[in-house]
C-alpha cells in the first residue's frame, strides 16, 4: 500500500514525539554508557575520566563478587520464576473451576500485593522476618524451629527469604494473566475430553497447558526479564548482604557507581547484565512475536 | 456413597487452599496497616497483638517536619505529569503506527518491546551523568523523563491493541462524511478507546507512584518521592516501625483501592494487551 506524501508526514508527526522521548531517555544513554564504560571516573567527574579501554570489562571476570552476583541473579531468576509459575498456574486453574462471581472476588483479593511498591514490600517483610517480634519467627517458635532459620541475617537463608517475598508480590501477576488465558479455551474442548474419559491431570497436561502455551511463554518472558533485572526488593530487604549473599547484578552495578564511585566499572557491569539478559531472552521474544503473528 | 465422600473431601481441600492463599496475601498487608495504628508499646509484643487501642500518633509523626506531605506532593506531580505524557504521546504514536498502514510499523513495535530488555540500572547510570551535567539533578525532569520513557513502550503497545478493536468501518464512515484523518481520530476513535486509555493512565500512575531506582538517584531533598522517602525512614540505623507503617499505609492504600476498580485491566495492561482481562 502506497501513501500520499501528506499522509505519511502526518503519520511521522504522530509517531515522532514518542520515539524522541524513548531515544532521548533510553537509546542515547545506552550509547553514552557504551562509550563511558571505557573510562575510569566518579559521579559528576566524567570530564576528567581516564581512558582505560576494555579494562573495566576484563575486571568483571576477575572480580569474585561480580561473578558471584551473576550466579546469584541466575539462581534468583530460576527459583523465583519456577515457584511463581507453579503456584500462579495452579491457583489460576483452581479459580477457573469456581462460580464467576466468587472467582472475581478472590482475584481482586489475590492481586493486592501486585499494587504495593517494592520498597513497602521490603518494609513489610523486614517486619515479618524480625528475629524478636516478627510473625515468621513467632510461628517458627511454635514448632521449635526458630534456630534452624537465619532469615535475612544469615548468608545461607537471606536469598531464599527474598525469593519468598518476591513470590508473595508477583505470583498474582501470573495468576491474573493465566486466568485470562484459560478463559480463551473453548468449553467444548473440556467436554469432549471428559467424554473420552480423560482425568484431571491428563486433561491438564494434554489439553489445557498446550492451549495456553502462548500465554505461558508471555508471562515467562515478562516475569523472567523482571526477575533478572531485580533491584528494588533486594535494596529494600538486604541491600546485597549479608556477606554479598544477595548481591544481584543490578544491585552490584548500583553500588559500584553510587557508593564506590566507580562509574565506568558500574556501566560496564550494567551493560554486561543487559547482554546476558538479551542472550537469555531474545529467543523467547522472537518466539512470542512469531506466535503472535501466526 | 464412596464417590460422594471423595468429592466432598476434594471440595474441602480446594476451599482450604483458596482460604490459605487469601490469608497469605492479606496478612502481611494487614500487619502494616494494624502497626500504623499501634502505640509504640503495642508494636513490639510477642505474640503479635491483633486487638489494641488504636492511635493516630504515627500518622502525626509521619507528617511532622513536613516530610510525608512533601513526598506525597512530589510523587503526585511526577506520577501525573509522566503519565499524561506517556498516555498522550503513546496514543498518538499508536494511531500513527496503525491507521496509516505503514510498512515499518511491525519493526517499530518491536523496537518498543526492547524496553523490557533494558535493566533500570543500565539506563540510570548514564542518565544520572547526563542529567547532572545538564544541571537538572534534583528537579522533576529526571524522574519524569525516566518514568515516561519506561511507560511509553507499554502504553503504545496497549493502545495498539485497543485500536485493533475499533471497527474500521466507523473511521471510514467518518471520512466519507468529510472528516480529516485527525478529526476522525478525535471524534470517532478517541471516545471508543478512552476507557482503555484511562486504564493505561492509571497503570502508568501506579508504576510511577511505586518506582524506586530512578527516583533514588535523580531526586534530592526537595524532590524525594514517596518510595525514596520511605526508604529513608527504613534505611536509618533503627527503624521507626510506627512512622514507617503509617507512611507505607498512606502510600499503598490509594493504589490498592483504585486497583479494585481497574481489576479487569490489570492482566491486559501489564502484558501490553496481549491477553484480554
Amino acid at each position: 500500500m502506497t501513501l500520499k506524501p501528506a499522509r505519511s508526514y502526518l503519520a511521522g508527526f504522530l509517531v515522532l514525539p514518542a520515539v524522541a522521548v524513548v531515544v532521548l531517555a533510553m537509546i542515547v544513554p545506552l550509547g553514552y554508557a557504551l562509550v563511558m564504560s571505557l573510562f575510569d571516573f566518579g559521579p559528576g567527574q566524567e570530564s576528567s575520566g581516564v581512558f582505560v579501554g576494555l579494562r573495566n570489562y576484563v575486571a568483571f571476570f576477575h572480580d569474585r563478587v561480580a561473578l558471584g552476583s551473576l550466579g546469584i541473579t541466575l539462581i534468583f531468576t530460576v527459583a523465583a520464576l519456577t515457584l511463581e509459575l507453579g503456584i500462579g498456574i495452579g491457583m489460576a486453574v483452581l479459580l477457573s473451576g469456581l462460580p464467576a462471581r466468587l472467582s472475581k472476588l478472590l482475584r481482586a483479593i489475590y492481586s493486592m500485593p501486585l499494587l504495593v511498591s517494592p520498597i513497602i514490600v521490603g518494609l513489610i517483610w523486614r517486619y515479618l522476618y524480625d528475629p524478636t517480634f516478627g510473625l515468621v519467627y513467632q510461628w517458627l517458635r511454635a514448632f521449635g524451629l526458630e534456630h534452624r532459620f537465619g532469615g535475612l541475617s544469615e548468608p545461607g537463608s537471606a536469598l531464599f527469604s527474598i525469593i519468598v517475598a518476591d513470590v508473595w508480590q508477583t505470583t498474582p501477576f501470573i495468576l491474573l494473566v493465566i486466568t485470562s488465558g484459560l478463559a480463551t479455551v473453548p468449553h467444548e474442548v473440556y467436554e469432549s475430553a471428559k467424554m473420552d474419559g480423560a482425568g484431571f491431570w491428563r486433561t491438564m497436561i494434554r489439553i489445557t497447558l498446550p492451549m495456553i502455551g502462548r500465554v505461558i511463554l508471555l508471562v515467562t518472558l515478562i516475569r523472567g526479564t523482571d526477575a533478572f533485572r531485580v533491584f528494588d526488593i533486594i535494596y529494600a530487604l538486604t541491600g546485597g548482604g549479608p556477606a554479598n549473599s544477595t548481591m544481584s547484578l543490578s544491585i552490584y552495578a548500583f553500588k559500584q557507581g553510587f557508593q564506590q564511585y566507580e562509574m565506568g566499572y558500574a556501566m560496564a557491569i550494567s551493560l554486561l547484565t543487559m547482554l546476558v539478559l538479551v542472550i537469555l531472552f531474545a529467543p523467547l521474544v522472537r518466539k512470542s512475536t512469531y506466535m503472535e503473528r501466526s | 456413597m464412596n464417590r460422594m465422600t471423595t468429592k466432598t473431601a476434594r471440595t474441602g481441600v480446594k476451599g482450604l487452599i483458596l482460604v490459605a492463599f487469601a490469608l497469605w496475601t492479606v496478612i502481611p498487608i494487614l500487619m502494616v496497616v494494624l502497626t500504623s495504628f499501634k502505640k509504640q508499646k503495642d508494636i513490639f509484643t510477642v505474640p503479635v497483638k491483633w486487638l489494641f487501642v488504636p492511635t493516630l500518633d504515627n500518622y502525626g509523626k509521619a507528617f511532622a517536619n513536613g516530610d510525608f506531605g512533601a513526598y506525597f506532593l512530589n510523587s503526585a506531580v511526577v506520577a501525573a505529569v509522566s503519565s499524561l505524557l506517556s498516555v498522550g504521546l503513546g496514543a498518538l504514536c499508536a494511531y500513527g503506527l496503525t491507521a496509516f498502514g505503514i510498512r515499518s510499523a511491525g519493526l517499530l513495535t518491536n523496537f518498543f518491546m526492547l524496553g523490557k530488555l533494558v535493566p533500570a540500572v543500565t539506563m540510570l547510570l548514564p542518565l544520572f551523568v547526563m542529567i547532572h551535567a545538564a544541571g537538572l539533578l534534583g528537579t522533576y525532569v529526571g524522574p519524569v523523563l525516566a518514568h515516561t520513557a519506561v511507560n511509553l513502550p507499554f502504553v503504545v503497545w496497549l493502545a495498539i491493541s485497543f485500536l485493533k478493536d475499533v471497527p474500521p468501518e466507523l473511521e471510514q464512515a467518518a471520512q466519507i462524511d468529510g472528516c480529516s484523518k485527525m478529526q476522525a481520530f478525535w471524534r470517532i476513535v478517541m471516545p471508543v478507546i478512552l476507557p482503555g486509555l484511562t486504564a493505561a493512565f492509571i497503570l502508568s500512575m501506579q508504576y510511577s507512584w511505586n518506582e524506586l531506582v530512578f527516583s533514588l538517584q535523580l531526586t534530592n531533598m526537595d524532590t524525594y518521592t514517596l518510595p525514596v522517602g520511605i526508604s529513608r525512614f527504613v534505611g536509618s540505623v533503627s527503624v521507626d516501625w510506627g512512622k514507617s507503617s503509617a507512611a507505607a499505609t498512606m502510600t499503598m492504600m490509594p493504589i490498592i483501592v483504585i486497583g479494585f476498580f481497574i481489576q479487569k485491566y490489570l492482566a491486559e495492561g501489564t502484558t501490553g494487551g496481549a491477553v484480554k482481562g
